[in-house]
């Protein structure tokens, strides 16, 4: 499979079109799974991954492969997703932003909203962006810490001292409300 | 440690909607096309006339990305005198955006039919049918296979005669003829040995089609070589072949002569026939979906699996969207399990060439026979993606193969898309020899009436050396060979890879020489040249020439050198003396040189050229020479349509 990849991303570096869509088709689940992951909404995680696709296909010749080509795509991810929340942030006014920031369960259209898991997931959208970043990669995208460090382009070491601070900040967050569920 | 956060990886999946994929999809393909157009006008402008393998270090991925990307018909002209091929190129790339096309093919026989623009550009279309790729690239990754419409039936004589081919993207290099040199100023020749014959069956097809084929692209020698001759035999094993040398005058000028020189390598008794370790790697690709691909092809393993003895070993690997085992290495015994893997091909997805030529070397070395034979045999209609590594790289891993002991060689199959220059390459390090296929008969000729010389080597590395004597010839004219070149220094290097020589095949060269003092001469003597002839040692007086070959057995390193001296004894006075194959290969290099537009052949009518193909055709039995009678007959028929509205 990772040979497959390799392939179809030198040919579509090298201006093969038919490649090209292929490594757009294999990879938009990912896309559009993380941008959910960090945006808890459909529509905006729709736009975001397809943001993923346009800067894909205008950056994709200019790919060096200094780090591998799943790193740098969950990497183009990731900066998209927080980009769009950025700019989404900056639309809403103050105390909106605040409200949103701050309300963990409902708000956003969960799809499960009893769902532990989803709800859990919505208290991790409310933590800083490069905690953020790090969970998903780790939570949603299974990898290990020092890959989601390849990807962050940071330290192994950092990415684990971005986890074990997130899951204190869940811990404090999810405490109040229904602590007993998650706190062993 | 337990995590309580480990229900994060459970939460339940999210799908995107198909619609909003289909949207992301189509953006990325018009972004990845807005960011190749910039790239286009980037790189106008910047390319290099590259010439002669031998002596060209840039490899294939720089050539093909600047080809890939030149747009304009006069940056054509620059880059397609050579290597107008590349390895990445896929259906979809065909389909849409910019397309290149060759002029081989490309005009209709017409009054345009020997321009020499090389590339035309097609316009890019303005939707980009990102859906349509999607939806066969689904198919192709579900493994659903099409099944294709015509399995087996060959080619029709209807389906040769389609009109075809303004759509045709076959990639022949083009090359200019090696032209006349000055003996006193170029007095040694040197060239590789070329055993290929792709180029007649191209030039064959074409012409079946009604098309001439573009002049720049006939490889003379592959025409002349594709005729079995009965040259002369070495006398002892210990020479595997031995040089007979014609001097003869010149049917086609005036005051000039030929001088012919033809080995034959002697004949691999099936007795005493190496065993045979085969590895088929068969391009399943979605474009190998036309009854002059597959189905040949699957029929022409078949015949080539019948050939085979029983203690010989035959493995299949196809690759696709992907690399895979078709079938580990069996027994050729064993025909029922491999004709069932035969039958059950069926094209499919895009093309992985690279993967596929590492899984069929890698079966190659697990059966690997020592001291018999191991060949790789790609068949392919010439989509061959070079993966990962670069076109060096490729090169190199073939070449590693063919230390150990792997050659490997290239069928091509079909037209529209056949990427020749890649394979003759890719043939070329693999020590193996390149054959286009485009008939059930032809797949009966190289694969089995000569399977033992396209199975099996007798030598390697073979190269030709002719110094001329400036006393006796003033000029020469190499015919053919011209893609075969190599440098005066290459001919002592051992490490300078060169042809092969397959059991029983045979490799003919003729040079068009002009004797000292003859009218016909074209280039005029140095008034400062010192004066020719004066300081020729006694014993080579009369000598016109003096021929060397170099060559190493398959499984040695070191070269070994055959030399003659070509005097009068090897003379004949009259055209019409020289040996029966002699003339039918002259009459085959006047049909590839008139195919060339050759300037020297402007007197020179495609009736002489019939009429002396007739008078030698000897007893051939296989059919080939008549059937180059009626093809000569065909050309002509072209060429004056060409010809006949201006």
């Amino acid at each position: 499979m990772e040979d497959t990849d390799e392939t179809i991303l030198v040919l579509a570096r090298n201006g093969d079109r038919a490649a090209f869509a292929r490594l757009v088709e294999m990879h938009y689940d990912m896309f559009f799974r993380m941008a959910y992951r960090h945006l808890g909404n459909r529509a905006d995680a729709e736009d975001v991954a397809q943001e993923v696709c346009v800067r894909l296909g205008g950056s994709i010749r200019t790919f060096r492969g200094d780090c591998s080509l799943s790193s740098w795509l969950y990497r183009l991810v990731v900066n998209a997703a927080c980009d769009h929340q950025r700019k989404a942030k900056r639309g809403r006014n103050l105390a909106q932003a605040v409200a949103a920031e701050h309300e963990v369960s409902g708000g956003y259209e969960g799809e499960n909203d009893n769902d532990a898991a989803t709800r859990l997931w919505e208290a991790v959208r409310t933590l800083p962006e490069k905690t953020r970043q790090a969970v998903v990669l780790v939570y949603s995208e299974g990898l290990s810490h020092l890959k989601a460090a390849e990807a962050l382009e940071c330290s192994e070491a950092t990415v684990s001292w971005h986890i074990h601070d997130a899951k204190k900040k869940l811990r404090a967050l999810l405490a109040e409300p229904e602590g007993a569920t998650y706190a062993r | 440690m337990h995590d309580e956060f480990e229900i994060l990886r459970q939460a339940r999946p999210v799908k995107p909607s198909s619609e909003a994929r289909k949207k992301a999809l189509a953006a990325a393909m018009t972004a990845y096309d807005e960011a190749d157009e910039k790239n286009v006008s980037a790189t106008q402008g910047s390319d290099t006339v590259k010439r002669l393998l031998s002596k060209t270090s840039n490899g294939w991925r720089d050539i093909m990305r600047k080809w890939l990307w030149t747009g304009t018909a006069s940056m054509a002209v620059a880059s397609a005198a050579f290597f107008v091929v590349g390895g990445m190129y896929t259906q979809y790339m065909r389909d849409s955006g910019l397309a290149v096309v060759q002029e081989m093919a490309s005009h209709p026989a017409g009054g345009a039919a020997f321009r020499n623009d090389g590339i035309v550009p097609i316009a890019p279309q303005p939707a980009p049918p990102a859906r349509k790729a999607m939806e066969s690239m689904v198919r192709a990754e579900r493994g659903v296979a099409v099944a294709p419409a015509f399995v087996g039936n060959y080619p029709s004589p209807v389906m040769d005669r389609l009109p075809s081919s303004a759509q045709s993207r076959d990639r022949v290099r083009e090359f200019k003829g090696s032209g006349v040199k000055s003996v006193a100023e170029h007095p040694v020749s040197t060239y590789s040995a070329d055993v290929d014959t792709a180029s007649y069956s191209m030039v064959r097809s074409l012409l079946n089609m009604g098309q001439l084929p573009n002049p720049d692209t006939v490889r003379v020698e592959e025409l002349i070589n594709y005729f079995p001759y009965d040259w002369q035999l070495p006398e002892t094993r210990d020479e595997p072949f031995r040089p007979t040398v014609t001097v003869m005058p010149s049917p086609w000028s005036q005051g000039r002569k030929l001088m012919h020189v033809a080995i034959k390598g002697y004949d691999v008794i099936p007795e005493t026939r190496p065993q045979a370790n085969l590895v088929f790697l068969i391009d399943v690709s979605g474009s190998m979906n036309a009854p002059d691909k597959l189905p040949l092809l699957k029929n022409a393993f078949r015949m080539l699996v019948a050939s085979l003895s029983p203690d010989d070993k035959v493995s299949i690997v196809t690759y696709a969207g992907h690399a895979g085992v078709v079938l580990e290495p069996t027994s050729a015994s064993d025909t029922a399990t491999i004709y069932a893997a035969i039958d059950g091909l069926t094209p499919s997805g895009g093309t992985a060439g690279e993967a596929g030529l590492n899984t069929a070397y890698r079966l190659a070395s697990k059966a690997l026979v020592e001291g018999g034979v191991n060949r790789v045999m790609l068949a392919t209609d010439g989509d061959f993606n070079v993966g990962q590594t670069s076109d060096e790289d490729l090169k190199r891993t073939i070449e590693r193969h063919r230390e150990s002991g792997v050659f490997l060689s290239v069928l091509g199959f079909g037209r529209g898309n056949y990427n020749d220059q890649l394979m003759q390459t890719i043939a070329q390090h693999g020590n193996g020899t390149a054959a286009y296929i485009d008939t059930l008969a032809e797949a009966q000729k190289v694969l089995v009436d000569e399977a033992s010389s396209t199975v099996f080597p007798i030598a390697k590395d073979v190269k030709f050396q002719v110094e001329f004597n400036p006393s006796m010839v003033s000029e020469y004219r190499l015919i053919g060979y011209e893609t075969r070149e190599l440098a005066r220094e290459d001919f002592n290097n051992d490490r300078v890879d060169a042809g092969d020589i397959g059991s029983g095949s045979s490799v003919t060269a003729i040079y068009e020489i002009t004797p000292k003092g003859s009218p016909a001469a074209l280039i005029s003597d140095l008034r400062y040249g010192k004066p020719q002839g004066a300081d020729v040692p006694g014993e080579a007086q009369g000598e016109y020439a003096f021929l060397k070959i170099r060559y190493k057995l398959p499984d040695e390193d070191e070269s070994r050198l055959i030399d003659k001296a070509v005097t009068d004894d090897d003379e004949v006075e009259y055209f019409a003396d020289a040996p029966q194959d002699v003339r039918f290969s002259v009459a085959v290099a006047g049909f590839g040189q008139k195919l060339r537009r050759d300037p020297s052949l402007a007197q020179h009518s495609w009736e002489e050229i019939k009429a002396m193909a007739a008078s030698s055709r000897g007893n051939d039995s296989y059919g080939y020479r008549s059937s180059f009678l009626s093809l000569v007959g065909l050309a002509q028929s072209l060429d004056r349509a060409a010809v006949a509205p201006r």
